[in-house]
Protein backbone atom coordinates (compact mmCIF):
# COMPACT_ATOMS: atom_id res chain seq x y z
CA UNK A 1 0.00 0.00 0.00
CA UNK A 2 2.89 2.10 1.08
CA UNK A 3 4.49 1.36 -2.13
CA UNK A 4 1.85 2.27 -4.18
CA UNK A 5 1.55 5.59 -2.75
CA UNK A 6 5.16 6.01 -3.44
CA UNK A 7 4.90 4.73 -7.26
CA UNK A 8 1.55 7.91 -7.04
CA UNK A 9 3.64 10.25 -6.57
CA UNK A 10 6.63 9.95 -7.91
CA UNK A 11 4.12 9.24 -11.38
CA UNK A 12 2.72 12.76 -10.23
CA UNK A 13 5.98 14.45 -10.28
CA UNK A 14 7.16 12.58 -13.25
CA UNK A 15 4.22 13.75 -15.34
CA UNK A 16 4.70 17.58 -13.50
CA UNK A 17 8.18 17.74 -14.68
CA UNK A 18 7.45 16.02 -18.29
CA UNK A 19 4.89 18.77 -18.72
CA UNK A 20 7.48 21.64 -17.95
CA UNK A 21 9.62 20.19 -19.98
CA UNK A 22 7.85 20.03 -22.96
CA UNK A 23 6.29 23.41 -22.10
CA UNK A 24 10.43 24.96 -21.82
CA UNK A 25 10.67 23.26 -24.96
CA UNK A 26 8.10 24.44 -26.96
CA UNK A 27 8.62 27.59 -25.57
CA UNK A 28 12.05 28.15 -26.66
CA UNK A 29 11.28 26.17 -30.18
CA UNK A 30 14.69 23.98 -30.50
CA UNK A 31 13.23 22.94 -33.99
CA UNK A 32 13.41 26.70 -34.90
CA UNK A 33 17.24 27.24 -33.30
CA UNK A 34 18.67 24.17 -35.13
CA UNK A 35 16.96 25.57 -38.38
CA UNK A 36 18.06 28.88 -38.09
CA UNK A 37 21.79 27.43 -37.92
CA UNK A 38 21.56 24.87 -40.23
CA UNK A 39 20.49 27.51 -42.88
CA UNK A 40 23.55 29.69 -42.30
CA UNK A 41 21.71 32.32 -40.76
CA UNK A 42 23.76 33.35 -38.54
CA UNK A 43 26.46 33.91 -41.38
CA UNK A 44 24.53 37.56 -41.61
CA UNK A 45 22.53 38.06 -38.34
CA UNK A 46 23.79 37.71 -34.57
CA UNK A 47 21.51 35.83 -32.34
CA UNK A 48 23.67 37.00 -29.22
CA UNK A 49 24.14 40.26 -27.70
CA UNK A 50 24.85 42.61 -26.91
CA UNK A 51 26.14 44.01 -30.15
CA UNK A 52 29.97 44.60 -30.13
CA UNK A 53 30.64 47.28 -32.94
CA UNK A 54 32.45 49.95 -32.55
CA UNK A 55 33.25 51.26 -35.60
CA UNK A 56 31.95 52.32 -38.88
CA UNK A 57 33.37 49.72 -40.55
CA UNK A 58 31.94 46.83 -38.52
CA UNK A 59 28.63 48.08 -39.28
CA UNK A 60 29.69 47.93 -43.16
CA UNK A 61 30.53 44.20 -43.04
CA UNK A 62 27.03 42.87 -41.57
CA UNK A 63 24.71 41.86 -44.54
CA UNK A 64 21.93 41.89 -42.17
CA UNK A 65 20.69 43.03 -39.27
CA UNK A 66 21.32 42.42 -35.15
CA UNK A 67 18.36 39.10 -33.94
CA UNK A 68 19.35 39.04 -30.67
CA UNK A 69 16.41 41.52 -29.64
CA UNK A 70 14.21 40.25 -31.89
CA UNK A 71 11.71 39.11 -29.29
CA UNK A 72 12.01 42.29 -28.29
CA UNK A 73 11.96 44.51 -31.59
CA UNK A 74 9.31 42.55 -33.75
CA UNK A 75 5.57 41.96 -33.14
CA UNK A 76 4.54 38.37 -32.72
CA UNK A 77 3.33 36.90 -36.33
CA UNK A 78 5.16 39.48 -38.18
CA UNK A 79 8.54 37.13 -38.45
CA UNK A 80 6.55 34.09 -39.21
CA UNK A 81 5.00 36.17 -42.33
CA UNK A 82 7.79 37.20 -43.78
CA UNK A 83 10.25 34.60 -43.29
CA UNK A 84 7.68 32.92 -45.50
CA UNK A 85 7.98 35.29 -47.60
CA UNK A 86 10.19 38.01 -47.24
CA UNK A 87 10.16 41.20 -48.57
CA UNK A 88 12.85 44.02 -48.13
CA UNK A 89 12.17 46.07 -45.75
CA UNK A 90 14.75 48.23 -46.31
CA UNK A 91 14.88 50.38 -49.91
CA UNK A 92 18.62 49.75 -50.29
CA UNK A 93 20.53 46.77 -49.16
CA UNK A 94 21.71 46.67 -45.66
CA UNK A 95 23.75 49.79 -44.95
CA UNK A 96 24.58 50.48 -48.61
CA UNK A 97 23.70 53.56 -50.42
CA UNK A 98 24.67 52.25 -53.36
CA UNK A 99 22.61 49.03 -54.09
CA UNK A 100 19.15 48.81 -54.07
CA UNK A 101 17.60 45.82 -52.10
CA UNK A 102 16.35 42.68 -54.06
CA UNK A 103 14.08 39.93 -52.93
CA UNK A 104 17.20 37.56 -52.23
CA UNK A 105 16.63 36.61 -48.61
CA UNK A 106 16.13 32.61 -48.61
CA UNK A 107 12.32 32.06 -48.14
CA UNK A 108 11.07 29.03 -45.10
CA UNK A 109 8.55 26.92 -45.95
CA UNK A 110 5.38 27.89 -43.64
CA UNK A 111 6.14 25.34 -41.21
CA UNK A 112 9.67 25.93 -40.96
CA UNK A 113 8.51 29.96 -40.71
CA UNK A 114 6.56 29.69 -37.65
CA UNK A 115 9.59 27.77 -35.89
CA UNK A 116 12.22 30.09 -36.60
CA UNK A 117 10.01 32.65 -36.24
CA UNK A 118 8.96 30.87 -32.70
CA UNK A 119 12.78 30.79 -31.72
CA UNK A 120 13.43 34.59 -32.29
CA UNK A 121 10.89 35.33 -30.58
CA UNK A 122 12.65 33.79 -27.65
CA UNK A 123 15.20 36.36 -27.97
CA UNK A 124 14.29 39.29 -25.99
CA UNK A 125 16.40 42.54 -24.52
CA UNK A 126 16.33 43.24 -21.04
CA UNK A 127 16.08 47.30 -22.06
CA UNK A 128 12.22 46.64 -23.20
CA UNK A 129 9.53 47.42 -20.78
CA UNK A 130 7.08 45.12 -22.92
CA UNK A 131 3.47 46.38 -22.92
CA UNK A 132 3.72 49.88 -21.74
CA UNK A 133 3.11 51.85 -25.45
CA UNK A 134 0.44 51.75 -27.16
CA UNK A 135 -0.40 52.50 -30.90
CA UNK A 136 -2.14 55.66 -30.98
CA UNK A 137 -2.79 59.01 -34.03
CA UNK A 138 -2.87 62.04 -32.70
CA UNK A 139 -1.86 65.64 -34.13
CA UNK A 140 0.80 65.84 -32.56
CA UNK A 141 2.75 62.23 -32.95
CA UNK A 142 2.63 63.38 -36.79
CA UNK A 143 3.80 66.97 -36.13
CA UNK A 144 6.89 65.50 -34.49
CA UNK A 145 7.10 63.23 -37.36
CA UNK A 146 6.66 65.24 -40.08
CA UNK A 147 7.06 69.04 -38.87
CA UNK A 148 9.63 69.06 -35.69
CA UNK A 149 11.75 66.22 -37.27
CA UNK A 150 11.58 65.40 -40.78
CA UNK A 151 11.64 61.46 -40.32
CA UNK A 152 10.50 61.10 -43.75
CA UNK A 153 14.23 62.46 -45.18
CA UNK A 154 15.71 59.04 -44.43
CA UNK A 155 12.45 56.88 -44.11
CA UNK A 156 9.86 56.46 -46.85
CA UNK A 157 5.93 56.03 -45.69
CA UNK A 158 2.62 56.29 -46.60
CA UNK A 159 0.74 59.78 -46.92
CA UNK A 160 -2.83 59.39 -47.96
CA UNK A 161 -2.40 57.34 -50.91
CA UNK A 162 1.15 58.91 -51.72
CA UNK A 163 4.26 57.02 -50.60
CA UNK A 164 7.18 59.39 -49.95
CA UNK A 165 10.37 59.93 -47.92
CA UNK A 166 14.19 58.89 -48.35
CA UNK A 167 15.62 55.92 -49.28
CA UNK A 168 18.13 55.16 -46.59
CA UNK A 169 16.41 53.83 -43.76
CA UNK A 170 14.28 50.64 -43.52
CA UNK A 171 11.06 51.34 -44.54
CA UNK A 172 8.38 52.73 -42.18
CA UNK A 173 5.32 51.64 -44.55
CA UNK A 174 4.00 48.82 -42.28
CA UNK A 175 5.34 49.81 -39.38
CA UNK A 176 2.22 49.25 -37.04
CA UNK A 177 2.27 45.31 -37.80
CA UNK A 178 5.92 45.11 -37.59
CA UNK A 179 7.45 46.54 -34.97
CA UNK A 180 7.08 46.46 -31.27
CA UNK A 181 5.68 50.27 -30.17
CA UNK A 182 7.55 49.35 -26.60
CA UNK A 183 10.92 48.28 -28.60
CA UNK A 184 10.48 51.51 -31.16
CA UNK A 185 10.18 53.99 -27.73
CA UNK A 186 12.97 52.09 -26.42
CA UNK A 187 15.04 52.59 -29.37
CA UNK A 188 14.46 56.65 -29.34
CA UNK A 189 15.64 56.58 -25.77
CA UNK A 190 18.50 54.87 -25.92
CA UNK A 191 19.62 53.81 -29.64
CA UNK A 192 23.04 52.51 -28.72
CA UNK A 193 22.01 49.88 -26.29
CA UNK A 194 20.74 48.26 -29.30
CA UNK A 195 22.85 49.57 -32.24
CA UNK A 196 26.04 51.38 -30.55
CA UNK A 197 27.22 52.10 -34.38
CA UNK A 198 24.49 53.52 -36.23
CA UNK A 199 23.48 55.78 -39.12
CA UNK A 200 20.84 57.24 -37.29
CA UNK A 201 21.17 60.31 -35.54
CA UNK A 202 20.28 60.22 -32.04
CA UNK A 203 17.26 62.01 -30.16
CA UNK A 204 18.19 61.78 -26.73
CA UNK A 205 18.23 65.17 -25.25
CA UNK A 206 16.59 66.20 -28.70
CA UNK A 207 13.23 64.91 -28.39
CA UNK A 208 11.96 64.89 -24.81
CA UNK A 209 11.00 61.50 -23.44
CA UNK A 210 7.39 62.55 -24.08
CA UNK A 211 7.97 62.94 -27.73
CA UNK A 212 9.82 59.75 -28.25
CA UNK A 213 6.57 58.64 -26.70
CA UNK A 214 4.01 59.98 -28.61
CA UNK A 215 5.91 59.26 -31.95
CA UNK A 216 6.27 55.69 -30.80
CA UNK A 217 2.56 55.83 -30.71
CA UNK A 218 2.22 57.43 -33.82
CA UNK A 219 4.43 54.97 -35.77
CA UNK A 220 3.04 51.56 -34.15
CA UNK A 221 -0.47 53.27 -36.28
CA UNK A 222 1.23 52.76 -39.48
CA UNK A 223 -0.04 50.68 -42.04
CA UNK B 1 65.59 65.07 -11.38
CA UNK B 2 64.55 65.06 -15.23
CA UNK B 3 65.15 61.01 -15.30
CA UNK B 4 63.01 60.94 -12.14
CA UNK B 5 60.20 63.20 -13.66
CA UNK B 6 60.50 61.56 -16.57
CA UNK B 7 60.28 57.90 -14.61
CA UNK B 8 57.31 58.87 -13.10
CA UNK B 9 55.14 60.36 -16.16
CA UNK B 10 56.11 56.74 -18.14
CA UNK B 11 54.56 54.45 -15.17
CA UNK B 12 51.54 57.23 -14.65
CA UNK B 13 50.69 56.23 -18.51
CA UNK B 14 51.28 52.51 -18.10
CA UNK B 15 48.92 52.53 -15.29
CA UNK B 16 46.71 54.50 -16.81
CA UNK B 17 46.52 52.26 -19.77
CA UNK B 18 46.23 49.28 -17.49
CA UNK B 19 43.20 50.95 -15.41
CA UNK B 20 41.37 52.50 -18.43
CA UNK B 21 39.21 49.44 -19.94
CA UNK B 22 40.05 48.75 -23.95
CA UNK B 23 36.23 49.93 -24.70
CA UNK B 24 37.13 53.39 -23.51
CA UNK B 25 40.47 53.70 -26.00
CA UNK B 26 37.18 52.69 -28.94
CA UNK B 27 34.86 55.46 -27.30
CA UNK B 28 37.85 58.39 -27.65
CA UNK B 29 38.87 56.78 -31.21
CA UNK B 30 39.60 59.86 -33.34
CA UNK B 31 36.96 59.90 -36.66
CA UNK B 32 38.06 61.94 -39.82
CA UNK B 33 35.20 64.51 -41.00
CA UNK B 34 35.39 62.49 -44.42
CA UNK B 35 34.40 59.52 -42.61
CA UNK B 36 31.47 61.05 -40.92
CA UNK B 37 30.14 62.93 -43.62
CA UNK B 38 30.70 59.67 -45.80
CA UNK B 39 28.54 57.69 -43.12
CA UNK B 40 25.95 60.71 -41.98
CA UNK B 41 25.88 63.52 -44.78
CA UNK B 42 25.93 61.67 -48.08
CA UNK B 43 22.90 59.29 -47.65
CA UNK B 44 21.02 62.88 -48.41
CA UNK B 45 23.99 64.93 -49.87
CA UNK B 46 25.77 62.58 -52.26
CA UNK B 47 29.56 61.08 -52.05
CA UNK B 48 30.35 64.30 -53.88
CA UNK B 49 28.05 66.61 -52.04
CA UNK B 50 26.32 67.56 -54.74
CA UNK B 51 23.22 67.07 -52.72
CA UNK B 52 22.10 63.64 -55.16
CA UNK B 53 22.29 61.50 -52.07
CA UNK B 54 19.43 58.39 -52.50
CA UNK B 55 17.61 60.38 -50.44
CA UNK B 56 16.81 63.20 -52.09
CA UNK B 57 13.67 61.47 -54.09
CA UNK B 58 11.26 63.67 -55.94
CA UNK B 59 8.98 63.18 -53.10
CA UNK B 60 11.14 65.11 -50.67
CA UNK B 61 9.71 68.91 -49.75
CA UNK B 62 13.19 70.16 -50.08
CA UNK B 63 16.29 69.29 -51.95
CA UNK B 64 19.58 68.39 -49.90
CA UNK B 65 22.17 71.77 -49.84
CA UNK B 66 24.65 71.14 -52.94
CA UNK B 67 27.88 71.52 -50.47
CA UNK B 68 30.15 72.01 -53.62
CA UNK B 69 28.60 75.34 -54.81
CA UNK B 70 30.76 77.86 -53.59
CA UNK B 71 28.42 80.69 -53.73
CA UNK B 72 25.41 79.49 -51.58
CA UNK B 73 28.11 77.96 -49.32
CA UNK B 74 29.95 81.28 -48.83
CA UNK B 75 26.94 83.37 -48.01
CA UNK B 76 27.38 80.93 -44.94
CA UNK B 77 28.89 82.05 -41.87
CA UNK B 78 30.72 79.64 -40.07
CA UNK B 79 28.70 79.59 -36.73
CA UNK B 80 25.70 79.41 -39.04
CA UNK B 81 27.19 76.04 -40.46
CA UNK B 82 28.25 75.12 -36.73
CA UNK B 83 24.42 75.90 -35.93
CA UNK B 84 23.23 73.44 -38.51
CA UNK B 85 25.07 70.50 -37.80
CA UNK B 86 24.43 70.41 -34.25
CA UNK B 87 21.03 71.87 -34.58
CA UNK B 88 19.87 70.80 -37.96
CA UNK B 89 18.24 73.36 -40.19
CA UNK B 90 15.90 74.77 -37.98
CA UNK B 91 18.40 76.59 -36.63
CA UNK B 92 18.95 79.00 -39.56
CA UNK B 93 15.05 78.44 -40.15
CA UNK B 94 15.36 75.91 -42.79
CA UNK B 95 14.03 72.49 -43.36
CA UNK B 96 13.84 70.45 -40.26
CA UNK B 97 14.57 67.25 -42.88
CA UNK B 98 18.43 68.54 -41.61
CA UNK B 99 18.08 66.63 -38.55
CA UNK B 100 20.50 68.05 -35.35
CA UNK B 101 23.65 66.42 -34.89
CA UNK B 102 24.04 67.26 -31.00
CA UNK B 103 23.76 64.16 -29.81
CA UNK B 104 25.44 62.09 -32.41
CA UNK B 105 28.67 64.20 -32.95
CA UNK B 106 31.19 65.36 -30.72
CA UNK B 107 31.92 69.31 -30.99
CA UNK B 108 35.72 68.73 -32.11
CA UNK B 109 33.60 66.39 -34.74
CA UNK B 110 31.41 69.39 -35.64
CA UNK B 111 33.99 71.54 -35.78
CA UNK B 112 36.22 69.35 -38.22
CA UNK B 113 32.96 68.40 -40.16
CA UNK B 114 32.47 72.51 -41.25
CA UNK B 115 36.30 72.35 -42.20
CA UNK B 116 35.43 69.62 -44.21
CA UNK B 117 32.26 71.46 -45.81
CA UNK B 118 34.67 74.64 -46.65
CA UNK B 119 37.16 71.60 -48.36
CA UNK B 120 34.13 71.18 -50.76
CA UNK B 121 32.89 74.10 -51.00
CA UNK B 122 36.41 75.55 -51.59
CA UNK B 123 35.28 78.85 -50.72
CA UNK B 124 34.81 80.91 -47.00
CA UNK B 125 32.10 81.96 -45.00
CA UNK B 126 30.72 85.59 -45.15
Amino acid sequence: MKQNKLLIIFSFIFCLLLFGLSDALAKSSPAGKSIFKTKGCSSCHRRKGPSVDKEFSDLQKKKGPDLWFAGSKFKAGFLATWLANPVPIRPMKFYSLREESVRDHPKLEKEDAVSVAKFLMTLKSKKVKLGVVKAKKSASGRIIFEKKQGCYGCHKFKKGRNVIGGLSGPTLIGVGSRLNPDWIYAFLKNPKDFHPVGAMPIYKGILSEADMLTLSRYLATFK
Amino acid sequence: MVNLRAFSLIIFFVLYSLLIPTDSWAAVKFVSAKENYVFYCVSCHGPKGLGDGINATKTQPVTPRNHTDAIKMERISDEELLSVIKDGGRALGKSTMMPSFSSTLTEVEILALKDYLRELCKCVGK
